[in-house]
């Protein structure tokens, strides 16, 4: 009969989950103390990069869809055709983006592991989300003061005369 | 390293593939594990097995009750069941920590500084030391009982012989008849010290014939153990049985204030109940003596006429400490003759078949 109250046959021993240290391959060749400075400036700069993409799947790409679609209307003569083209090249371009995101996030992982960081998750889903939320809120200043109904305030609005 | 090799080092394995690793590991160690095999030690005459669980109950047991008496204020269980094993009165028995602590004790109440104690020689090592302890002396005696009765009476100084039977480590036995020729021979004023620890492995008279000669023979003390047969050398148990009308002696060696109660409890409770197994184990140890001799008469080796849980045997040309090294590298241990006496010989315990079939295959290997 087992009286001891830590002896519990192994269970609730260990580590929190999620905590488990970086399992590589092979232990790294770490490179100078500047190289690694080097690296926090790649990092650095792939994160400005991926704010970048992240950012163009708020606005710019939705709207050059949008263009896109505008042309095929043009040409064909079809608003369905139009429509079409619309969303094949927004899919096309935000899940490309998306790709391109997520490769930048592994690479950044990387590099911020290079630069001597133990960096163990990306920031993909981060910046995402927050890069949603300001263009959600532009969007909502653009729409509803800039350019909404009922802005007296500012011309050009659709009250403008 | 290219630069993207550079960086690709730092990518971390996936959790399936540190799981992998991790599943290989434990596969590997299972594999150890199962596979690994364990040291057969036959150097020690002691039965290696771990005691029956009443035993342990038993101890625990009078543990569990309290342990602030003074053993002897608490009765004579043990005694009296051991008088009762051995049809002598409880008077005649004494127990001690040990069969060792008894016979050194025996050796410091006959013998005075400058006195000597006679032994066969190879025989148990306690046996010298025992009698320097005494301030006396140990006069080894080669050859058997004649040489004994002659060794005692050329010299008077001598007022001890320590006679084990089965001998450790030839394992030969002292017979009875033998026995009573060596009393009748020996001066008077000389006392046998004959310690049984090994006869309940003896099988070609019965354990307790040497206690009918108590009756004859006053200056005779049998010394018994609960260390070889029983496995109970960690309790330290041992008792002396005298003559009738020995009981001044006697009580020189009893213990001052006894017998650990724990130990007594373990002892008590063997008797009690574990008298099959230790019956089974003498049983195993009678089938694999002649079996073993034999094999290893065979294989060139000279061995000795034992009579105990183990055999004293020795190689043409091989050395008792050569045959124990290369025997040790194989996960077989014996134990050498050099430190017991004899350096030409090995002692080998005997166990079961398994050991048995082991050490054989392991001594073939080793030749």
């Amino acid at each position: 009969m087992h009286t001891d109250p830590a002896d519990n046959g192994g269970l609730f021993v260990g580590r929190r989950p999620g905590t488990a240290p970086v399992h590589y391959r092979d232990t790294p060749e770490r490179g100078s103390e500047k190289r690694q400075r080097v690296d926090g400036s790649i990092a650095g700069f792939l994160l400005a990069g991926m704010i970048f993409v992240s950012l163009l799947c708020w606005g710019p790409i939705p709207i050059a869809c949008l263009w896109v679609g505008s042309e095929v209307n043009y040409l064909t003569g079809s608003v369905s055709f139009g429509i079409l083209a619309a969303f094949a090249a927004l899919f096309g371009l935000l899940f490309g983006a998306l790709a391109l995101l997520k490769r930048m996030d592994n690479a950044w992982i990387l590099v911020r592991r290079a630069a001597g960081y133990d960096q163990r998750s990306g920031v993909m889903g981060r910046i995402f989300g927050i890069t949603a939320f300001i263009c959600a809120v532009v969007f909502a200043f653009w729409f509803l003061v800039i350019h909404g109904p009922g802005s007296t305030e500012i011309s050009g609005g659709s009250h403008a005369q | 390293m290219g630069l993207l090799d550079y960086y690709k080092q730092f990518e971390a394995m996936s959790e399936e593939e540190v799981n992998e690793g991790l599943r290989e590991e434990a596969a590997e160690r299972r594999r150890k594990a199962l596979t690994k095999v364990e040291t057969l030690d036959l150097s020690h005459t002691t039965w290696p097995e771990l005691p029956h669980p009443r035993i342990v109950n038993a101890i625990t047991f009078v543990a569990r009750r309290g342990l602030h008496h003074y053993p002897y204020l608490r009765g004579t269980d043990l005694r009296n069941a051991l008088a009762q094993l051995h049809k002598v009165d409880a008077s005649r028995l004494v127990l001690g920590n040990g069969a060792a602590e008894l016979l050194s004790s025996a050796t410091r109440a006959l013998i005075a500084p400058g006195q000597r104690l006679l032994t066969r020689w190879p025989s148990y090592p306690l046996y010298p030391l025992m009698a320097r302890r005494a301030h006396g002396q140990a006069v080894p005696v080669e050859g058997g009982v004649e040489e004994l009765i002659a060794a005692a009476r050329q010299d008077p100084e001598v007022r001890a012989v320590a006679l084990a039977s089965p001998n450790d480590p030839t394992g030969e036995l002292t017979t009875t008849a033998d026995l009573e020729r060596l009393l009748n021979g020996l001066p008077e004023g000389v006392v046998v010290l004959l310690d049984e620890a090994l006869v309940d492995f003896a099988d070609t008279q019965p354990a307790d014939a040497s206690l009918a000669l108590l009756e004859r023979h006053p200056r005779l003390l049998v010394f018994r153990s609960f260390s070889k047969a029983w496995g109970l050398a960690g309790l330290r148990v041992g008792y002396v049985i005298g003559a009738p009308g020995a009981g001044e002696l006697l009580a020189e060696l009893e213990p001052d204030l006894g017998v650990s109660e724990l130990s007594q409890a373990g002892a008590l409770e063997a008797l009690h109940s574990c008298g099959e197994i230790i019956a089974r184990r003498i049983a195993a140890i009678g089938e694999q003596r002649p079996l073993v001799t034999r094999a290893l008469t065979e294989m060139g080796f000279e061995v000795g006429d034992s009579q105990a849980n183990f055999l004293w045997a020795a190689h043409r040309t091989l050395s008792g400490a050569e045959l124990a090294a290369r025997l040790a590298q194989t996960g077989v241990l014996v134990a050498a003759g050099d430190a017991l006496g004899e350096p030409n010989h090995v002692r080998i315990a005997l166990r079961s078949q398994q050991a048995s079939d082991r050490l054989l295959d392991a001594i073939s290997k080793s030749l």
